[in-house]
């Protein structure tokens, strides 16, 4: 691992994460010590149930650590009331999941604008920010679509510029490319790949697949919810 | 064989395994529509014992009767019986009076006491007396031997604690005596008419107690095998003028008609409460296999037919309508405890007198009420099973959320309601047949589905229009509830359509029972009016048919209180079927002081000739029922007379059984015959002082110079128990319309519920892109807002048609009358804040639902 001279914004010690089912227990992430500098660009790996989606869903507050420390951004996430988590989900990450998730009821540009009004923003000012973004991501003919009408690589593209219009520090990646074919995979890593480099955010994915390797800076195997220090094979 | 047993089992995986999952909704679901049921099913079987205690009362007392002769309105002369027994086509003839009576000093409830010839009637009707320890043969005979004895029904023995041997004091209207109890009868045959609560005596003690000397009821008939029309005709020929040949089932068929009618009507308003439970079965089969189509792909890709994934559709709706049906019997155990009383005292003061002492089990209606629930449910599964049939095995490929509905032809179907509802205008036109609103019903049924099928089309528009004022309203959550409702299509659409449904029916029930009570208070001051009310003793169950005697007469003309007498005879007749009343009265002195609620009038000519005897005025129900109007000719037999008279006006009239005829009573006597006085009803003069005591004083004078001979009550107390009859008829409509109100807010409690398990994927992803549990919570809540605004507003609109339905139309086709329409503001300005509290406190289990998945959920590969 290397240690950055750069300001951290994630550090974890100790992580651990515990799923209870009845009386059996399963462990999703165990004892993970990790520091990551700002501007990164992390690639997860590990093999399926390895526990990337459960250190990704502690580290975007979606979900409470059984024991541990968790500092993201200077949000000390174990002792986070409810309210600065949804303030911490709004300002500071961006996620972009595996099944894209967009709400089926709403365009293409309302979807992207949704973090952003949800954070009480005026409408006025946000909408010319989406299409801005949306014309980058080249969906700019796109925006008044609902997403039924979309192919899967311009869904997840809708789904990183959602994850992009509060200008969150970091981006949180759970196997953007698993429901994509190669190319349409490749273009998205690019995406964010390029988010990485001329934004100059920090950027995790989590991926069984080669397709980041490229653009890593820092890679990180999961095996059995611990860290290990052989190399990947995934 | 095998392959049921393969479908059992792929339907216990595929569907069972789910709903035990979703268990909540599924009770909510079976709840409602098993109330639904228990409501049909209690209710027919509430009628169903009113009429066979009806038709077994009405079978019991006729016997072996082949025919019967009477007197519309009046009494035969015995001496007719010697005569018509020695008719060569003539078997056997047995003379009957009877008449209620009551028990003195215990409860005031009359109970039928015949008269027979126990000779004479030994041929027409088996009864026995019950065997106990001093038994001797013939010991009926001991009814004519010696006077004032009787037989004691078993009913009536065990309530007042009699044996033979004892003595029961029996009171009429003339006067109170003793009677020897010769025996208790056996609990068969003629015993077991009224319930067991009747007495048997001799016919000459009757007429001796009664005052009826040489008079009788009618003469039951059994005529020589073989009987030619000829023969029959000589029969008639000899009768003397007025009497009236009949057969005892014309009467127990008009009856039976009657309460078969009511029970129709009962049934298709409890049916309400089963069709709201239809939406139910279907918003939740159409929620599961709308929201388990990737499944149904998969199926569908490893090889199940289509016409599987239909059948196991289906048997889900199955299901629900056995399980249902299995709950309602419990809960119709319950409700009939209330229903049973309610509903026979109802056809006891609206049609028929009927002893209901217990539910009798019948295993037709039960048969129905399974089979309604079932194929209901069955039903309401059909369209979903269809839909998921045509679920094509590709879309097991792709994994984006398919929005199927996202572009449903909202506008057609929106047209194809307003064609329906449309509809209603023409149909609202179309007469009834006996009694029952076909045509308005089906106006009904048609109102409720055209406003069903415009509901989604509602919905999108609301959410169209409202969307951007909604974000000014309640900011981010507003909004996406509104966009959410928008494009939700078919899934809020059925609970809208049953919430509207509820709201109508709410709507148009509390506007037709303001209106009728209006109208009937209108009445009850100006036609019901008089102060003091005074009859022989249990006038009314004897149908006043014994007339006040002439020193009573005397005595009551002659008040020192200084009062104004409306004379009155009341008959009981029938015109063709049709059961109404006749009724003489001094029209002059009543109209000093009531009136008449004209329908059709009042010309001053029309109340000019009225007074002058030129014809007789119609209740309303009278004039609907048998087609007369103005102008027409009424014709009666009247005790001796045939009566013939034009008809002047028509008037509202709200007694309950049948219409009603007025005349003035002095022409009647001039005209026909002395009709005697059955009652009288007295004016104070002096308006300007205490009523109360007046009347209080009035009676008291009555009682000093008559004795205890009358039946009286005051203007205000009859006045007060018509308005009670009204409420507690009404009361179970009260209790049908609360039940479809109730699945109602089921209704919306299910679709939220599944709604919002439905999009947990959806509402996780608002979380993790940053909106709090508050703003999510909000967003279900005012869907639910938007909701039950819709369906409040197009339920409110609804209801006012259906409300010109059930007063123009159903009304009027069921029982005759129609009302004055007046909204009741108040009633339904404080009522639709409550419906729509309730409605949203329905929306709160689906708030507690949101997140019981973890928003990390997000991350699990599906
Ligand atoms: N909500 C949960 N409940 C129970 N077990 C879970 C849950 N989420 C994850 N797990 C378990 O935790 C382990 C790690 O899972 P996950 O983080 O999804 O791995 P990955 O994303 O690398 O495939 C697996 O064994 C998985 O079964
Ligand atoms: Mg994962």
């Amino acid at each position: 691992m290397r240690v950055s001279e750069k300001k951290t914004v994630i550090e974890t010690k100790a992580l651990t994460r515990i799923y209870s089912l009845g009386d059996s227990e399963v462990i999703g992430i165990s004892s993970i010590n990790l520091e990551i500098a700002a501007r990164e660009l992390v690639v997860l790996k590990g093999n399926s149930g390895s526990g990337k989606s459960t250190l990704l869903s502690l580290l975007s507050g979606l979900d409470r650590p059984t024991s541990g420390e968790l500092k993201v951004a200077g949000h000390d996430l174990i002792k986070a009331p409810e309210e600065q988590l949804t303030r911490f989900r709004r300002e500071v990450v961006g996620m972009v999941f595996q099944n894209f998730n967009l709400l089926p009821t709403l365009s293409v540009l309302e979807n992207v604008c949704l973090p952003a009004l949800l954070a009480g923003g005026w409408p006025e000012k946000i909408e010319p920010k989406a299409i801005d973004l949306l014309q980058w991501l080249g969906l700019g003919d796109r925006m008044a679509h609902q997403p039924a009408q979309l192919s899967g690589g311009e869904m997840q593209r809708t789904a990183i510029a959602r994850a992009l219009i509060n200008d969150p520090a970091i981006i949180l990646a759970d196997e953007p490319t698993g429901n994509l074919d190669s190319r349409n995979g490749q273009l998205v890593i690019q995406l964010l790949a390029e988010l990485h480099r001329t934004r100059e955010r920090t950027v995790i994915i989590a991926t069984h697949s080669n397709l980041a390797d490229a653009f890593a800076t820092m890679e990180i195997c999961l095996k059995d919810g611990m860290i290990t220090d052989t190399t990947c094979e995934v | 064989m095998r392959s049921l047993v393969f479908f059992l089992r792929l339907f216990s995986w595929f569907s069972l395994r789910h709903i035990g999952k979703h268990w909540f909704q599924a009770m909510l679901v079976l709840f409602g529509i098993a109330l639904g049921a228990a409501v049909f099913t209690s209710v027919r079987l509430s009628v169903h014992a009113s009429l066979r205690s009806f038709t077994s009362s009405m079978n019991h007392i006729a016997g072996r009767t082949e025919k019967v002769l009477a007197r519309p309105g009046g009494f035969l002369p015995e001496s007719l019986v010697s005569a018509i027994i020695n008719h060569p086509s003539v078997r056997n003839a047995s003379p009957m009076l009877s008449g209620y009576v009551q028990h003195f000093g215990a409860d005031k409830e009359p109970f039928l006491l015949i008269g027979i010839d126990p000779i004479l009637d030994r041929p027409f009707r088996s009864w026995q007396i019950a065997k106990g320890k001093p038994r001797k043969v013939g010991m009926w005979l001991d009814l004519l031997k010696e006077p004032y004895t009787l037989i004691l029904g078993g009913a009536l023995a065990r309530q007042y604690g009699y044996a033979p041997g004892e003595k029961i004091k029996l009171e009429h209207s003339r006067q109170t005596v003793d009677f020897r109890i010769v025996g208790v009868l056996a609990p068969e045959n003629l015993a077991l008419a009224e319930g067991g609560r009747l007495a048997l005596t001799d016919i000459a003690t009757f007429q001796e107690f009664t005052g009826l000397y040489g008079k009788i009821d009618r003469i039951d008939l059994r005529l020589q095998p073989e009987q030619t029309a000829e023969n029959f005709q000589n029969i008639v020929s000899t009768l003397p003028p007025g009497v009236i040949m009949s057969s005892p089932s014309e009467r127990r068929e008009s009856g039976q008609a009657m309460i078969r009618a009511y029970q129709l009507n009962l049934s298709i308003l409890s049916f309400a409460s089963l069709f709201v439970g239809m939406f139910l079965v279907y918003s939740l089969v159409a929620l599961n296999a709308a929201s388990r189509r990737h499944e149904l792909a998969i199926l569908r890709s490893t090889g199940a037919s289509a016409r599987l994934l239909f059948l196991i559709f289906l048997a889900q709706g199955t299901v629900f309508g056995l399980a249902g049906w299995l709950l309602a019997i419990p809960i119709s155990s319950f409700l009939i405890k209330y229903l049973l009383h309610g509903v026979s005292q109802t056809i006891s003061t609206l049609f028929v007198r009927v002893t209901v002492e217990q539910l009798s089990l019948n295993s037709w209606e039960i048969f129905l009420s399974f089979m309604v629930t079932i194929f209901i449910s069955v039903l309401a599964a059909y369209l979903p099973a269809r839909e998921a049939m045509q679920v094509s095995p590709k879309e097991a490929l792709s994994i984006a959320e398919h929005s199927e509905q996202a572009d449903k032809p909202t506008l057609r179907l929106a047209g194809l309601g307003i064609f329906f509802i449309v509809l209603v205008w023409p149909l609202s036109k179309l007469p009834g047949y006996a009694g029952v609103p076909l045509p308005g019903y089906i106006a009904t049924l048609l109102l409720f589905t055209g406003f069903a099928m415009l509901s989604p089309w509602i919905l999108e528009q609301l959410g169209k229009a409202l969307a951007p004022k909604l974000r000014r309203l309640g900011g981010m959550p507003a909004y996406l509830a509104g966009r959410y409702i928008r494009g939700s299509g078919n899934r809020t659409a059925i609970s809208v359509g049953a919430l509207i449904t509820a709201v109508a029916l709410f709507v148009s029930l509390v506007i037709m029972i303001h209106s009728f009570r209006q109208t009937v208070q209108l009445w009850a001051y100006q036609t019901v009016s008089g102060d003091l009310f005074a009859t022989t003793k249990m006038g009314e169950v004897n149908q006043f048919r014994y007339p006040l005697s002439p020193e009573v007469i005397r005595t009551l003309t002659t008040l020192d209180a200084p009062v104004d007498l409306v004379p009155n005879r009341r008959y009981f007749l029938n015109y063709g079927k049709f059961p109404y009343e006749f009724e003489l009265l001094d029209v002059v002195t009543f109209l000093r002081y009531g009136s008449y609620v004209w329908l059709k009038g009042p010309s001053e000519t029309a109340i000019h000739r009225l007074i002058s005897g030129d014809g007789v005025i119609v209740s309303e129900v009278f004039s609907n029922r048998t087609g007369l109007t103005v102008g027409d000719l009424f014709r009666a037999q009247i005790e001796t007379s045939l009566v013939e008279l034009p008809i002047l006006g028509v008037v509202r009239d709200y007694r309950t059984q049948g219409g009603v005829v007025f005349y003035a009573m002095p022409h009647f006597k001039r005209r026909f015959h002395d009709p005697k006085w059955g009652g009288v009803r007295f004016f104070l003069r002096n308006r300007n002082q205490n009523l109360d005591a007046a009347v209080v004083s009035l009676r008291r004078e009555i009682i000093e110079k008559c004795g205890d001979q009358l039946g009286m009550i005051s203007g205000k107390e009859l006045r007060q128990s018509i308005l009670k009859v009204f409420d507690e008829t009404f009361a179970i409509t009260t209790i049908l319309l609360f039940i479809a109100f109730v699945i109602a807010a089921l209704g919306i409690t299910t679709t939220l519920a599944v709604l919002v398990l439905e999009r947990t994927s959806q509402l996780n992803t608002l979380y993790a892109v940053g909106a709090s549990f508050g703003q999510i919570r909000r967003m279900i809540f005012w869907e639910s807002i938007l909701m039950v605004i819709a369906g409040e507003t197009a339920g409110f609109l609804c209801g006012l048609i259906l409300s010109y339905l059930l007063v123009f139309v159903i009304n009027r086709q069921s029982f005759g009358w129609t009302f004055l329409y007046g909204l009741d503001l108040k009633a339904l300005v404080f009522s639709l804040p409550l419906i729509i509290l309730t409605a949203l406190m329905a929306a709160l289990p689906a708030i507690r639902l949101v997140f019981r998945q973890p928003p990390a959920m997000l991350l699990r590969e599906r």
